[in-house]
């Protein structure tokens, strides 16, 4: 008893200390360059997204910003290496909400992502795109879905792994809807696009900034795209086709490990705000074909939780059949 | 489309197209050099610079980057038996038997000159037949792919020397270590023992350091230390042109195997060098030099793991589609110019995709000559004296172990995989074939679950109706490993000169 008094008096004093050290400095916050770890791989659209938001960015920190790649075990390695680094603002994570928010349902995970992280903002989303090749004779989503309901499982559809960004918006039409496709893994978007080219499955997702050139060229077409609002003037969206909420969108976050002084949090989540209206950061979104749909690290907070229990029921209702 | 080709050449020649090029091959040929960085995060961090750059300027850059930094690669594989990337294992081999007889200066010179004949040829060839390849191409699916890893282990266990049972056992060992972690598809942790460091697998660049060059430097601080000349401090002379031309056909061998293998999107540069040095050492009169320093074995190596480069830019230009990270960040660079890599583009602006495919092919001339002045001061690394040469390879291998991910759990494989790689030389087990399982294991299991998922179970039916490439892949592969095997054991029953050495057994 005295040994456990002992060690809360020693704790309560730590904080203090440490609390009075942290507001004493937060003046100066960032006195150092910020690492911002990215659990995935190069070059993929988190790396891309990246180099231009820490390009920029430094203009609004007055401190340099690193993309430092820690990719491994579909994310975890590098979240788990944010979760357990010290909450001083000088660590970031940017991952997407499959990573942060439903792998937990999955896995054991040896972090608690709503505990362990708060956002910091969340820098942009993409909408997935139900994809065909051109001369597929599913002219639309609902004949692909009754096609599907017909023949369960026979339907083949190119996914880029795991309860990844085009394997988690099949699993939640398949939920919504009540139909099975046999759902094939290649590694990332670009092998799946290329196996439906080539004929070796019938339908993939992806997102419009991959699509555009296929779409021009008259090689796919697509049958739906996810949100409530159109992104092709004749092709249908998520909800159209009874399929509402936050489904199908992959939203790239910036999250802190949580106990980061509230005043650098500000600081952080002020730059984001600042970065997203610069011109330089806008032109060069555009240009690699990202939206700069920008929600303030307090607004998706109460997504996160949301998707939290989405995501539970989601894993729970394909792995339990 | 011979218009646009003109056009296309007209545009290339720009004397600010050439200065970034050549930048992007010299900082290319640094960073790849330096263990643990690796080419593609050397183009990650430069890609923002090529935003700002025209579209001729910028893309050039990258190609530089990419391009320097496999040759790169190579140089520490050479030096100090550590290669810097997988695509230079088959290169240490030789290289670095050639450093320890003071070759280091010729062996770089064949690196150079072979990676850029097996480069030079094979983006001449992509240059050319670029419409038939984007269609070849699309023949490759999963099943293919995995008919094709397994017959590249059976080409691996079946020349893997001396002592067939021996290479088995530790291609066994390979595969079962890349089976180490999350399961590829299905996300099931395996011996893992639990510890969360393993979930993602074993890491590759320290195991390479670690079975390579830890017992290369155990081997010299021993052999200092009973007063025994160590490895030679001696530069060496340049490549002579009769060595140069005595290898020109195991170059063009390469050439073909690494182009061939850069058609099947998946493969890549380890497997094209493999199979690059197997088919050399195979054909080759005296196989008995290999790995022992055999100029050969360098060529053969070095011209297959360079003439993937040019096929595999095929997708990314036809199609608009990275086929790997490689080409993801280079269709970053496209799209942010405001290019969109695909049938379009070739339509529109095809004299912009020729520029950049003549480009490629002139950047291995600037290459040539950038590399050529380079060598003799990396050469001049080995001739440091090794009280200070070996804590130096020490520290860079400790160092690129750590930095490819930041993690200390990776100096402990550093450790694991050295101290495996001394006592299987002190068993005189070649290490080459447990790496090979290890590389392969993964894409191996991954396209076989993609495979099993696409026939739905069906595997025989299925390889029957829809996929006669794969049948055909898989009936050839007894037949090919067996006739290797034969004419393997067939040179060496003959009578050779020189007795059993053990130093073949690397």
């Amino acid at each position: 008893m005295s040994l456990n008094k002992l060690l809360s008096k020693i704790a309560a004093t730590t904080v203090l200390a440490v609390g009075m050290a942290g507001s004493a400095m937060a003046a100066d916050y960032p006195e150092k360059p910020i690492s911002l770890v990215i659990p995935l791989g190069a070059g993929g659209s988190h790396d891309l997204n990246a180099r231009v938001m820490t390009s920029v960015i430094p203009q609004y920190l007055n401190q340099a910003m690193i993309v430092q790649l820690s990719p491994g075990a579909s994310g975890q390695k590098g979240t788990n290496e944010v979760a357990t680094a010290e909450p001083d603002g000088y660590t970031l994570l940017f991952a997407h909400n499959y990573t942060d928010q439903l792998q937990q349902h999955v896995e054991n995970l040896p972090y608690d992502t709503l505990e362990d992280f708060v956002t910091v903002a969340r820098t942009n989303f993409a909408p997935i795109a139900i994809v065909v090749p051109a001369d597929s004779p599913y002219a639309s989503a609902e004949d692909l879905f009754a096609a599907a309901k017909e023949n369960p499982g026979k339907i083949k559809m190119a996914h880029s792994g795991n309860w990844g960004a085009l394997f988690v918006p099949a699993a939640q039409l398949m939920q919504a809807n009540g139909f099975e496709l046999n759902l094939v893994p290649y590694k990332g978007g670009g092998p799946a696009m290329q196996a439906l080219l080539s004929g070796d499955v019938d339908v993939t997702m992806g997102f419009p900034s991959t699509l555009a050139g296929q779409i021009s060229a008259g090689k796919v077409k697509v049958l739906a795209t996810a949100g409530s609002e159109r992104i092709y003037d004749d092709v249908p969206s998520f909800s159209e086709l009874g399929v509402g909420g936050d489904v199908g969108f992959m939203h790239r976050v910036v999250l802190a490990p949580k106990g980061i002084p509230e005043d650098r949090l500000q600081t952080l989540r002020d730059a984001f705000g600042q970065l997203n209206g610069d011109k330089t950061y806008q032109r060069m979104m555009s240009r690699l074909g990202e939206n700069i749909d920008y929600m303030s690290g307090e607004d998706y907070e109460e997504m996160r939780k949301e998707q939290k229990v989405a995501y539970k029921s989601l894993v729970e209702s394909i792995t339990g059949q | 489309m011979i218009e646009q080709f003109f056009t296309g050449f007209e545009m290339a020649m720009r004397l600010d197209t050439f200065i970034l090029a050549s930048a992007g091959l010299f900082a290319g040929m640094l960073i790849g050099a330096l263990p643990g960085f690796t080419t593609l995060m050397a183009m990650a961090i430069l890609l923002p610079v090529s935003f700002l750059l025209d579209p001729l300027v910028g893309i050039p850059f990258l190609l530089g980057i990419y391009k320097g930094g496999i040759f790169g690669g190579s140089i520490p594989a050479i030096l100090v038996s550590m290669p810097g990337t997988g695509a230079a294992i088959a290169t240490t081999y030789d290289g670095y038997q050639l450093t320890k007889k003071g070759q280091s200066r010729k062996a770089l010179d064949m690196a150079l000159f072979s990676s850029l004949i097996g480069d030079t040829s094979s983006d001449i060839f992509t240059l050319l037949m670029i419409f038939p390849i984007a269609l070849l191409v699309m023949q490759f699916g999963p099943p293919e792919l995995a008919a094709i890893l397994l017959l590249s282990l059976v080409v691996v266990a079946s020349t893997a020397g001396r002592n067939p049972i021996k290479g088995l056992l530790m291609m066994c060992i390979g595969l079962w270590f890349s089976m180490i972690g999350t399961d590829p598809i299905g996300g099931v942790e395996r011996f893992t023992f639990g510890m969360f460091e393993l979930k993602s697998g074993i890491p590759l660049l320290p195991m390479l350091i670690g079975v390579f060059a830890i017992p290369e430097i155990v081997s010299v601080v021993r052999a200092n230390s009973s007063k025994i000349q160590g490895a030679t401090k001696v530069l060496g002379e340049r490549l002579k042109f009769h060595e140069f031309k005595r290898c020109l056909r195991t170059i063009g061998r390469s050439t073909v195997i690494g182009t061939g293998i850069g058609v099947v999107p998946g493969l890549g540069q380890v497997v094209a060098a493999m199979m690059g040095y197997t088919a050399a050492k195979n054909a080759s009169a005296t196989p008995e030099n290999f790995g022992k320093g055999e100029l050969e074995g360098v060529a053969a190596a070095e011209a297959a793991n360079n003439a993937v480069n040019g096929p595999t830019m095929v997708p990314l230009l036809t199609l608009g589609i990275p086929g790997d990270n490689v080409t993801a960040i280079l269709l970053g660079a496209f799209v942010a110019q405001g290019l969109r890599p695909g049938p379009e583009l070739f339509e529109t602006q095809g004299s912009i995709v020729f520029a950049i495919l003549i480009i490629m092919v002139l950047a291995n001339f600037l290459f040539l000559i950038i590399g050529y002045f380079a060598i003799p001061f990396f050469a001049r690394i080995v001739s440091i004296k090794s009280s200070l040469l070996i804590p130096l390879v020490v520290l860079f291998a400790v160092a690129g172990s750590y930095v490819f991910r930041s993690d200390v759990f990776d100096i402990l494989m550093l450790a694991f995989f050295g101290l495996f790689g001394v006592i299987a030389r002190y068993g005189k087990f070649d290490v080459m074939p447990m790496v090979m399982g290890f590389i392969l294991g993964e894409p191996l299991e991954y396209a076989f679950g993609q495979t099993m998922a696409m026939s739905e179970g069906n595997l025989i039916s299925f390889a029957l109706t829809e996929r006669p490439g794969m049948l055909a892949i898989i009936l050839l592969t007894p037949i090919i490993g067996f006739m290797l095997w034969r004419s393997v054991n067939k040179k060496q029953a003959q009578p050779e000169g020189s007795p059993p050495d053990e130093s073949s057994i690397r």
